[in-house]
C-alpha cells in the first residue's frame, strides 16, 4: 500500500518528474490505470480558487473575544493576589500579639485610676477600633493587588 | 511583541488577557484557517465557524500546553467545530450516484474536475484528512495529531478517499 500511496501523493501534488515515480508507474498497472484520474484531481486541487479572507476579520474576532479576555486577565491575576495576601498575613500574628499586650497594659493602667467597668469599656472600644482598622486594611489588599496587576498588564500590553 | 513573538508566547499573552495577541495570532493563521473551514463546509457558515474557533482558543488559552504546536491545536479545534457543523444539516456525504457532473465539465474527457464537489462526496473523516494532507500539505504525523487518531488511520482514510475520488474523477 505504501509505495502506491506515495505515488498517488506525488501525482496529486503534481510532482510528476520524479525518476522513482516513473519507475513505479512503469511497473504498477494499478497506478498507471489511475494516473489520469489522479492527474485531474491534482489539477483540481491546484486550481481551486478560494474567496479572499474578509477584511477586518481579526479585529472582529478580538472584539467578540473581549469578555473571555477579561476573564483570562482576572484568572491570570489570581496568583498575584494570593501572593499579596500571603505576604500581608505573615506579620498578622505579631501585630495581634503586640496589640493584645498593649491593650492589657492600657487596661492595667486605666483600672488603677478608673472604675473597672469604665476601664473595660474604654479598652473594649479601643480594641474594636483596632479590629475594624485591621479588617479594612486586609480587605483592601486584594483590591489594591488586582489594580496593580491590571496596571502592569496595561503597561506591558500597551 | 506581536510581530516577532512565537505562537506559544502569543498564547501566553492571550491567557493573560491580551487582545493584541489574539489579533496577531488571528492574522498569522487567517488564510490557512479560513480556507480550511471553507473547504470543509463548502463555503457555508465560514465566518461563524472561524470566529467560534478563535473564541474557543481564547477560552481555553490557559489550558494550552506550550510544548505542543499551536497550529496543530488550532486545527484540532477547527476540525471539531466542522464535525459538529456537519452533524447539523442533513447527512452527508453526497452519494456518487447523485453527484452527476462532478467529474466532467463541458463533456470533454480531460476537462477540469470540480474540487469542492469532489470533497463534498467524501465522508467527513476522509474529507478532513484529504484537506489537511493535500491542500495544506501537512505531513501525515501532523494530520494524525490534528484528527486525534493514529497515523495508520490517516493513511487508511487517505487511501479510501483516493479510491473514491479516482472513481468520481473517472465518471
Amino acid at each position: 500500500m505504501t509505495a502506491c500511496d506515495d505515488v498517488r501523493t506525488a501525482l496529486l501534488s503534481r510532482r510528476v518528474h520524479d525518476a522513482a515515480l516513473a519507475a513505479h508507474l512503469a511497473a504498477c498497472p494499478r497506478c498507471t490505470d489511475e494516473r489520469e484520474a489522479l492527474r485531474r484531481i491534482g489539477e483540481a486541487l491546484a486550481t481551486d480558487v478560494l474567496p479572499a479572507v474578509p477584511a477586518g476579520l481579526a479585529v472582529r474576532v478580538r472584539r467578540a473575544a473581549e469578555p473571555f479576555l477579561e476573564r483570562n486577565a482576572r484568572r491570570a491575576a489570581w496568583p498575584a493576589l494570593a501572593r499579596a495576601l500571603a505576604a500581608a498575613l505573615l506579620p498578622l500574628p505579631a501585630i495581634l500579639f503586640v496589640d493584645f499586650h498593649a491593650l492589657r497594659a492600657v487596661y492595667a493602667v486605666l483600672s488603677s485610676v478608673l472604675p473597672g467597668g469604665l476601664s473595660l469599656y474604654v479598652v473594649f472600644n479601643h480594641a474594636a477600633t483596632l479590629t475594624l482598622l485591621l479588617a479594612l486594611a486586609y480587605s483592601a489588599i486584594p483590591i489594591l493587588a488586582e489594580r496593580q496587576v491590571r496596571l502592569r498588564r496595561r503597561e506591558s500590553h500597551g | 511583541m506581536a510581530t516577532g513573538a512565537t505562537d506559544e508566547e502569543l498564547m501566553q499573552a492571550v491567557a493573560g488577557g491580551d487582545g493584541r495577541a489574539v489579533e496577531a495570532l488571528c492574522r498569522r493563521y487567517e488564510r490557512p484557517l479560513y480556507h480550511f473551514i471553507h473547504r470543509h463546509t463548502g463555503g457555508r457558515d465560514v465566518e461563524d465557524l472561524y470566529q467560534e474557533t478563535w473564541l474557543r482558543v481564547v477560552r481555553a488559552a490557559r489550558r494550552f500546553d506550550a510544548r505542543r504546536r499551536f497550529s496543530t491545536w488550532l486545527f484540532q479545534i477547527a476540525v471539531n467545530l466542522c464535525r459538529d457543523w456537519h452533524r447539523r444539516p442533513p447527512p452527508e456525504p453526497v452519494d456518487p450516484v447523485h453527484a452527476e457532473g462532478i467529474a466532467v465539465r463541458d463533456g470533454a474527457p480531460d476537462a477540469a474536475v470540480d474540487a469542492r464537489r469532489l470533497l463534498a462526496a467524501l465522508p467527513e473523516p476522509q474529507r478532513s484528512a484529504v484537506i489537511l494532507r493535500y491542500w495544506h500539505d501537512l505531513p501525515e504525523d501532523e494530520v494524525a495529531a490534528i484528527l486525534g487518531c493514529p497515523r495508520g488511520t490517516v493513511k487508511s482514510r487517505l487511501h479510501q478517499a483516493m479510491k473514491r475520488l479516482v472513481e468520481l474523477a473517472r465518471r
